[in-house]
């Protein structure tokens, strides 16, 4: 092979990759939060809403579930404009990325929900406690908790998914890595460094779901 | 590095290459003709050079002279769709013969390969609304400027950027989002090719826009794997040829409506 790989001038530039880091965490950090939001509250609307609500919800779910992610952040960057909802390169990220979790997050956490035993629901309520506290307490705690690893893997999948907004112009590992190939013209190097970088911030995001998953449901086993 | 984690990086990028599926190793002109088939890189994103027609397909002024190229060898051409950050991968891992591509020919980039004489010859400028008032990079400040990542434009207003600090640059992946970008009014202003325009007069708000001021002139030649003279010094004669014949300056009426520019050689 006549290219001898030479990731010197791919590393002096660690700084520019290690700022791509901190945007992909941002993005992913951000969107999973913003998601998980609007997973819950479509998961709670889908499974006990009257059908104006519940309708609306299993239809952006549908939607979201069947069309490519880079095709939602191409909407929401060139197409929302027109009719006059101008979103920068970083927020229409930020919320392509929320909307398109919180369908996967709404139909994971549907099924928890529908996980927990009617039995379980009467009980809460012959023994007088709120619907809020029913929601919270009684159902959602535990619909999380089956679900968790699913969720966890979601939450993985949109880390990976952060890697295509560069699409819109948005700053993040990846579309830094690009810029890099472009100025250095060493691609083979440049895309194993971030392979690495990917590959450790996808360990670590596991260790923490894991660990963040013991802690939280820690009071039953 | 140590010599033993180079090599075990060297094998697996090795292995990787190994897993892709056609891999065309086919280095001089006689081994491609005895092959019976012309193997070229193209960017179908990259409209008046190659984009896809009402029919969707492969059509411009790039894939014309692709497709000449393969009528002067005798072998049909087999097209190998690439995007601009991945013409140099192309060629590194040979999976193409060549890169007929809106190769612009810079020194940093024929560390990596070799180029042919230019073909083709274009202007960047900046595009914008006629409504705003831009004539240098100073007016640029404090304005969106898009461009495609990675092309001539980039380099150039990325320089300019540092200079006069406030001017944001936005980076896209390809020319269409870029165009898009500019209908959309999510940039100021664009760095972009000469024939831009023509495109941009396509869309419902189009005559908005004009041209600028230009950043510079560039010629695009036919990218070759490094030391593969064998092929090049081919491309070259044919290339001259077909400038001689005025093919190249018909295609540039054709596709660009634009003169083609006196074309330097090396």
């Amino acid at each position: 092979m006549q290219t001898a790989l030479q990731f010197g001038p791919v590393l002096i530039h660690l700084d520019r990759l290690l700022a791509g880091v901190g945007q992909t965490i941002q993005l992913a950090v951000l969107s999973i939060l913003l998601g998980t939001v609007i997973g819950i509250l479509g998961a709670i609307g889908r499974s006990f809403g009257p059908r104006w609500v519940s309708w609306p919800i299993a239809a952006y779910v549908e939607l979201i579930r069947n069309t490519p992610l880079l095709i939602q952040l191409y909407f929401v960057f060139f197409t929302l404009p027109l009719i006059g909802l101008k979103f920068s390169s970083g927020t229409a990220a930020i919320l392509a990325l929320s909307i398109h979790l919180g369908a996967y997050a709404t139909e994971i956490l549907r099924a928890g929900v529908q996980s927990v035993p009617v039995g379980q629901i009467e009980a809460a309520k012959s023994l007088g406690l709120s619907s809020y506290r029913i929601i919270r307490h009684v159902i959602l705690v535990p619909a999380v908790r089956a679900v968790y690893p699913a969720l966890s893997a979601q939450f993985i999948l949109q880390l990976m998914g952060t890697s295509i907004v560069g699409a819109i112009a948005a700053e993040e590992l990846t579309a830094i890595a690009n810029n890099l190939v472009m100025e250095t013209f060493r691609s083979f190097e440049v895309y194993i460094v971030i392979a690495v970088i990917y590959f450790v911030l996808v360990q670590a995001a596991s260790l923490i779901f894991a660990g963040l998953g013991r802690l939280l449901f820690r009071w039953r086993s | 590095m140590p010599n033993g984690v180079m090599r075990v990086v060297a094998g697996l990028v090795l292995g990787l290459c190994a897993m892709l599926p056609a891999i065309a190793v086919a280095q001089t002109v006689d081994e491609i003709i005895a092959r019976g088939k012309l193997i070229i890189a193209v960017d179908t994103t990259t409209p008046p050079y190659g984009f896809l027609d009402a029919e969707l397909k492969p059509t411009g002024f790039d894939i014309e002279v692709a497709t000449k190229m393969g009528e002067a060898l005798g072998v049909p051409v087999e097209f190998v769709t690439v995007t601009s950050p991945g013409r140099i991968p192309a060629l590194l891992t040979k999976q193409v013969d060549a890169v007929v591509s809106i190769f612009s020919i810079t020194p940093a980039r024929a560390i990596q390969i070799d180029y042919s004489i230019p073909y083709a010859g274009q202007s960047a400028v900046v595009i914008a609304p006629k409504s705003t008032a831009i004539s240098s990079h100073a007016d640029l400040v404090g304005k969106k400027v898009g461009l495609t990542r990675g092309t001539a434009e980039d380099g150039i207003l990325t320089a300019a950027a540092e200079a006069n600090p406030g001017i944001e640059i936005l980076r896209f992946d390809d020319y269409a989002s870029l165009l898009q970008a500019m209908v959309s009014g999510q940039i100021d202003a664009m760095g972009g090719g000469d024939y831009g325009e023509i495109y941009l007069k396509k869309a419902q708000n189009g005559d908005d826009f004009e041209q600028k001021y230009k950043l510079k002139t560039f010629y695009f030649g036919i990218g070759v794997a490094k030391g593969n003279d064998n092929l090049r010094q081919w491309l070259n004669t044919w290339l001259f040829t077909l400038k001689a014949d005025g093919v190249l300056a018909d295609l540039s009426m054709k596709y660009r409506n634009q003169p083609l520019p006196d074309l330097p050689v090396f």
